[in-house]
């Protein structure tokens, strides 16, 4: 098996009780998987975990079939990186600045920056279109460039895994459809896209495999239109019956398919 | 580039400038010509440059300095222009530690350091670590819980310093220096104490230029940090050590001068940006300039009198800290 990550049979809490019970699952390189489940059921951890910012309780998670608490940080840091919700800098940070620090890892105390550094950063800089930012401060952006500002800093990393934490979230949906647009373009560059996802209509089209996450029940794997079944989503987001448009139209499909 | 070599000129003018005033005005090319070798000098000049102008002015300097590249470090660690070691209470720390090693342990030193700087440096070091635990929460420090844990710490330390004087036996040069000390004097040190402080200085800013990188990274936060393969709490720790060193060099010469490290690194962002690996030389020269030429006002302006120049820190920090609490009220929301 080639998998990239492969979690097995992992726990962790904050504190008791656990918010992540026992997962197993596998990303495949290549793969452009979705995470989805309701709020607070540990989206934000599960990825956190993955990019070995906290480390399991219990149970092994496996990078390129080694263990991911076993390897050196640096390593892990060439390897995943993790486009976080909130990015808080302080100073006036220009983006450049603030996405060269993705080189950090291929950096030591006395090695400092180089001109593949630099090819690196810019490279990153153009993937997420954000070249013509890089002399703005941060701070100053709009909600969709900092988003992109983000990602390009995770990509500074040279990643062969990009983990995103809710990527749309607060974007219009123009600057979703453009994010969206970005992921697969990354895609297609061979980064393997792991990303929890608030919007399920999203889903479809987009992405290759969605991993559901529920409070009471093993974490899901499916095909999007596996996963998008209204049965299966009322029950995880304890939704009343037939009440969300996006499940209603689902179960409207159904019906029609099945008569 | 050109900003340093600017600064380097600026640093020598107003070093000459300071070193020639004085009750004995001393012409600035006579010295200059003295320091190419010429004879220009009375002897009565040569031992009024020597043995007071010249250490006067290089500790200044060095104060300033250290001041400057230890508030721009700290600032750093916090994320938070409003931090500086007086502020937050290292130097009150420091001299703490300096009065109980004056006052308890004058004869003794360690492999050459006397227990005073020593003692200093402990001290700045345990409240550093005390005032960075009760500021933080969530991988930032929240500016309200920064200013009132130093301030609270800072004033205890500092006022604490004044217990000395009941233990003091030995009769008045000790509760001068104390004094001296709260007040924020720059004295005229011994030469050995000058070249021991510069060495130290100059260790600190060497360890210290590696670690601006790091500044940078933390910036992101802990949690980005880490994520990016820094090992947060090593590199905390050696931040804190370097900036407590500096903020004991600082004290062990000047005392007490507020706002010093706050005011320059705080400009030198304006000019610059907020990037440490630039800001290090250039916040290290303005600092030196800045406290050479206040030293020189405050010895100068109620001539004979001498002021000092912590009081003269005070009056010019004062506004300009509340100016900078003021402007960012919004982006850290007090």
């Amino acid at each position: 098996m080639n998998s990239l990550l492969s979690f097995h049979e992992v726990s962790f809490g904050y504190d008791e009780p656990e918010i992540i019970r026992s997962a197993n699952f596998e990303l495949q390189a290549g793969t452009c998987t979705a995470l989805i489940g309701p709020n607070g059921v540990g989206k934000s951890t599960l990825l956190r975990l993955a990019a070995g910012t906290l480390r399991a309780r219990a149970g092994t998670i496996l990078l390129n079939g080694a263990s991911l608490s076993g390897l050196p940080l640096r390593h892990v840091a060439r390897t995943v990186a993790l486009v976080p919700q909130q990015l808080d800098v302080p100073f006036q940070f220009t983006v450049r600045q603030v996405v060269e620090q993705g080189r950090t890892p291929y950096l030591g105390l006395l090695r400092g920056p180089m001109k593949e550094d630099r090819m690196a950063v810019d490279r990153a800089l153009e993937l997420a279109d954000v070249i013509g930012l890089q002399q703005r401060v941060f701070n100053e952006l709009s909600g969709g460039e900092r988003q992109r500002v983000k990602i390009a800093l995770g990509l500074a990393q040279q990643p062969k895994l990009l983990l995103l934490d809710e990527p749309t979230q607060n974007l219009d949906i123009g600057r979703q459809v453009e994010l969206i647009d970005l992921l697969h373009f990354l895609g297609k560059e061979g980064i393997t896209i792991f990303a929890s996802i608030h919007d399920l209509q999203l889903l479809e089209g987009n992405f290759s495999s969605v991993l559901l996450l529920s409070p009471d029940t093993p974490l899901m794997e499916g095909t999007p239109s596996e996963i998008l079944n209204p049965s299966i989503l009322e029950k995880a987001f304890n939704c009343p019956p037939r009440r969300h448009p996006l499940l209603l139209e689902r179960s409207q499909q159904r019906t029609k398919r099945a008569g | 580039m050109t900003l340093l070599a600017v600064l380097v000129i600026a640093l020598v003018i107003v070093f000459l400038f300071s070193v020639a005033t004085g009750a004995v005005h001393i012409a600035p090319r006579a010295i200059l010509a003295a320091v190419l070798g010429h004879q220009s000098l009375t002897p009565t000049e040569q031992i009024i440059l020597l043995q007071i102008r010249l250490p006067r002015v290089l500790a200044a300097g060095l104060v300033g300095s250290a001041l400057a590249v230890s508030g721009l470090i700290f600032q750093g660690l916090f994320r938070n222009p409003m931090a500086d070691p007086y502020v937050i209470g290292s130097s009150g720390g420091a001299m703490l530690g300096a009065c109980i090693g004056i006052f308890f342990f004058s004869q003794l030193s360690v492999f050459g350091f006397s227990a005073t700087a020593l003692l200093a440096f402990a001290g700045s070091v345990i409240t550093m670590i005390l005032v960075y635990f009760l500021a933080r929460s969530k991988g930032g420090t929240n500016v309200v819980t920064l200013l009132l844990a130093g301030f609270a710490v800072s004033t205890m330390l500092g006022y604490s310093s004044y217990f000395f004087e009941a233990f003091d036996t030995s009769g008045s040069s000790n509760h001068g220096i104390l004094l001296s000390w709260l007040h924020g004097v720059i004295g005229v040190p011994r030469w050995t104490q000058l070249v021991i402080s510069g060495m130290l200085f100059l260790f600190a800013t060497m360890i210290a230029t590696p670690l601006m990188r790091r500044l940078n990274t933390l910036a992101l936060g802990d949690e980005y940090a880490h994520q990016l393969g820094i090992k947060v709490e090593h590199t905390r720790i050696g931040i804190i050590l370097i900036g407590s060193l500096l903020t004991a060099i600082a004290v062990s010469l000047g005392g007490l001068i507020s706002f010093a490290g706050l005011i320059v690194p705080h400009v030198a962002r304006l000019v610059l940006g907020p990037d440490h690996v630039r800001l290090l030389p250039v916040t290290a020269l303005a600092g030196a300039i800045f406290l050479v030429f206040a030293d020189t006002l405050a010895r100068s302006v109620l001539a004979p009198t001498e002021l000092p120049v912590g009081i003269l820190m005070a009056f010019l920090g004062g506004p300009f800290f509340l100016y900078l609490l003021r402007k960012s009220k919004r982006s850290y929301a007090l």
